[in-house]
């Protein structure tokens, strides 16, 4: 098994070090384009001609995008003028899928060396620790992939950079009403001071008089690096929720899920205030800062950050989290101290939730305070709900679910549809909405554990069902 | 100081107005609490969908029909929706409850927002109360000056009701220990059934009067109003009838004087400020009982 295992690795090494060396030497086009398009006919024909310019120019530019397009074109066109060998035909594969070639490569690469791994190191901790690592990196490649294969402005694409940073927002607030047991409805607050922070001081210098049109370029002129200006994000939510922590975390459930709704409501307010316009812009949109073109960075920063979340909660503070929601005096007289636990979940909620803000004012390019309402809050809420109350992976499968339901597979609900000349009713504008909360109502009331319970995904479970873990109620 | 009277007066008359508009509404607020110790998310977006019934109905229909079917309306959905969506929910953690009341008032707005259009409508005039009035030197509609004496009046019946009738017994008897009451025999679900009826009729009444004032109804133009109205019945004490009024018409007029001082972004956020005022230093409101948590 072990010997096995070795040269299964070793044939893959060799695997992926074929389709690295492949792609490296088809990256020449342009010799490659001297080896396809045979001279004479280039001389007679002038549209060959140009097409063959127009690639050359464009690698000139070294615009790859613009290069696979006239690649395309000229591939297209003149199909039958171009003479193509089995070897180039491979090369111009290779040129063509350069990106997802070398992802998958690299996933080759990580799969054998954990293969490696599990031949040498035989403890049950690390096995799980190689299992997570394939998965892992199996889903980044994956989505690289997918991402080259079905453009970065699809739908599939746009659902799941939403849902990623959903995802977070979700799990940021699953730690504090599913985990710790506090029922806090100020997310969108806190999303808020997020989003503003990172967009403030991502700004482009030379937009912000553009930008802050009506406050004379506005007070901040420095832009800070995009890790920063996340981090920050972070922070400024995290300081804000200490504060606002400090009196509202001593209120019970209702009263303070009232009184978080207030401090959402209010920072949204002072957001809008027109005395802080040079640094908030007032109530007028904040545009021109930094974004993300791929889905692999939401997915990364989320998926660190909801790594994160889940060593908090699998540490002795996230036992003594559970501890205050399932008992609060039992958790006081063993000991916990009830403030600081409260605000430490209140704090790193926070914390994640600016980062999950800053990540949505990217992918939506613009900022608004008056967007941010307890209607947002809701939504998460809802998904957390639909995930179930302190499941992690509950949340994260339900941000993914809401938001392709609600942005692309509910999408035909809001077209006016015919069948011949039958108009199916109902189908208009907005209905698509009303299905969505006619479903969420149905978990709500009737399926009320939601998808995961307080159970986590695990892949024993989903392998051996009937032997493995304990059934529990 | 005539000046004074002058430049505030109007900002005064709105602030008794709404203020007036915001105790109809917080009546349903701390009603619902009082007994079911759930806030209910929906009740603005009851208050929002009585505005439209108001529109639609008032399309066809001649007033001295729209008006008495828009409470009939108003009060069979505020029924079905405690019927629906917290009947089934009675023995669920009080978290449960909260999130299917928030369940509920998403639903609303999204039927509403799927019935109009997501276009603002303009409520109708309602003779006689829109009429323009001037006061001293304000000028004003007749609405500012009835919602005071209606509200007041209608707060005096529903405390006649309360403190008078065997439901209002009933009620009282509920609100103070659920299980021993239902030992006792009172119909625990009929009493929950007549609270949300009480609250839906006011918050219509209250939408005629609110929407005479603010013409443009939209799927969330309720949503503002109820949290308010909220705030106001906690502000008062929540369980407390008179509380809530008393805690509707200070917010009413201290959101318009602000207004009038000029910091209009703030009217809203100033609501929230006063509750967490208030729940940090007096938790119970101004009226309301002081209760124990027990172990």
């Amino acid at each position: 098994m072990k010997a096995f295992k070795i040269i299964l690795s070793l044939l893959l090494v060799v695997l992926a070090g074929f389709l690295i060396f492949y792609s490296i030497n088809a990256s020449d086009l342009s010799t490659l384009l001297e080896d396809i398009v045979p001279q004479e006919t280039m001389q007679q024909d002038k549209g060959l001609q140009k097409a063959v310019k127009r690639i050359n120019d464009s690698l000139a530019e070294a615009n790859q995008d613009k290069t696979l397009r006239s690649l395309n074109r000229l591939l297209e066109d003149f199909s039958d003028k171009i003479q193509m060998d089995a070897e180039a035909k491979l090369d111009l594969f290779f040129y063509r899928n350069n990106k997802v070639t070398l992802a998958f490569a690299l996933f080759i690469l990580i799969l054998s060396a954990a293969l490696i791994a599990s031949a040498l190191l035989k403890q049950q901790k690390y096995q799980k620790a190689i299992i997570m690592a394939v998965l892992i990196a199996m889903l980044y490649s994956g989505i690289y992939i997918v991402e080259n294969l079905v453009g970065s402005n699809s739908m599939l694409m746009t659902v799941l950079k939403k849902g990623a940073i959903y995802a977070l927002l979700a799990v940021s607030m699953n730690l504090l009403n599913g985990f710790t047991g506090l029922f806090s409805l100020g997310q969108a607050g806190f999303m808020l001071i997020g989003a503003y922070t990172y967009a403030i001081f991502t700004i482009d210098p030379a937009s912000r008089a553009q930008v802050y049109q009506y406050y004379d370029g506005g007070l901040v002129q420095f832009t800070l690096p995009v890790m920063v200006a996340i981090i920050l994000a972070g922070l400024a939510a995290a300081f804000f929720a200490f504060l606002i922590g400090l009196p509202v975390l001593r209120l019970k459930s209702d009263y303070l899920a009232i009184a978080t709704l207030g401090f959402a409501e209010i920072i949204r307010a002072i957001f809008q205030y027109d005395g802080l316009g040079p640094i908030t812009n007032g109530s007028n949109l904040l545009r021109k800062f930094t974004t993300f073109n791929t889905a692999l960075f939401p997915f990364a920063v989320s998926g660190i950050c909801i790594a994160l979340i889940a060593l908090l909660i699998n540490s002795t503070y996230g036992r003594s989290f559970k501890a205050i929601r399932d008992d609060e005096v039992a958790a006081e007289a063993m000991g916990i101290n009830l403030f600081v636990h409260k605000q430490l979940a209140f704090v790193t909620s926070s914390f994640f939730a600016g980062i999950g803000g800053a990540l949505l004012a990217m992918y939506q390019t613009t900022v608004q305070a008056a967007a941010f309402t307890s209607a947002m809050t809701y939504e998460i809420l809802l998904i957390v709900v639909i995930g179930g109350m302190g499941s992690i992976s509950g949340s994260v499968l339900a941000s993914f679910l809401f938001v392709a339901s609600s942005e692309w597979w509910l999408r035909f609900l809001d077209n006016v549809t015919y069948i011949g000349t039958f108009k199916v009713p109902l189908l208009r504008s907005g209905f698509r909405m009303v299905v969505f909360s006619v479903i969420i109502m149905a978990v709500v009331l009737f399926y009320r554990k939601g998808i995961m319970g307080d159970k986590e995904f695990s892949l024993k479970r989903l392998l051996e069902p009937r032997k493995g873990g304990k059934r529990r109620g | 100081m005539y000046d004074f009277i002058n430049a505030n007066l109007p900002y005064l008359l709105a602030g008794i107005s709404v203020g007036g508009q915001y105790a109809l509404i917080a009546i349903g607020y701390t009603m619902v609490y009082g007994i079911l110790r759930l806030i209910n998310f929906a009740h603005g977006d009851v208050f929002t969908a009585a505005a439209y019934a108001m529109v639609y109905m008032n399309a066809t229909l001649p007033l001295y029909i729209s008006l008495p079917l828009t409470i009939i309306f108003t009060v069979v959905l505020g029924y079905t929706v405690e019927r629906v969506a917290y009947k089934p929910l009675r023995s669920a953690p009080r978290m449960s409850i909260m999130i299917s009341a928030i369940g509920v008032s998403y639903l609303l707005q999204n039927l509403m927002w799927y019935i109009t259009g997501g276009l603002a409508q303009q409520y109708p005039t309602i003779p006689w109360i829109s009429n323009t009035v001037t006061i001293l030197t304000a000028t004003t509609k007749m609405v500012t000056l009835i919602t005071p004496v209606l509200t007041l009046v209608l707060v005096l019946l529903l405390v006649q009701l309360i403190n008078h009738t065997k439901i209002g017994m009933a009620m009282r008897a509920v609100s103070k220990d659920f299980e021993t009451s239902r030992l006792m025999g009172i119909k625990i679900d009929n009493v929950i059934s007549v609270t949300f009826v009480i609250g839906s009729f006011l918050a219509a009444i209250g939408s005629m009067l609110y929407f005479t004032n603010y013409t443009a109804v939209t799927p969330t133009s309720g949503a503002m109003p109820g949290l308010k109205a909220f705030v106001a019945a906690v502000f008062g004490g929540i369980g407390s009838i008179p509380g809530a009024v008393i805690g509707a018409f200070i917010i009413g007029i201290a959101e318009n004087i602000i207004k009038a001082v000029g910091l209009t972004t703030f009217s809203d956020a100033f609501t929230f400020a006063l509750l967490i005022f208030v729940l940090i230093f007096k938790p119970t409101g101004l009226f309301g009982e002081v209760t124990h948590e027990k172990v």
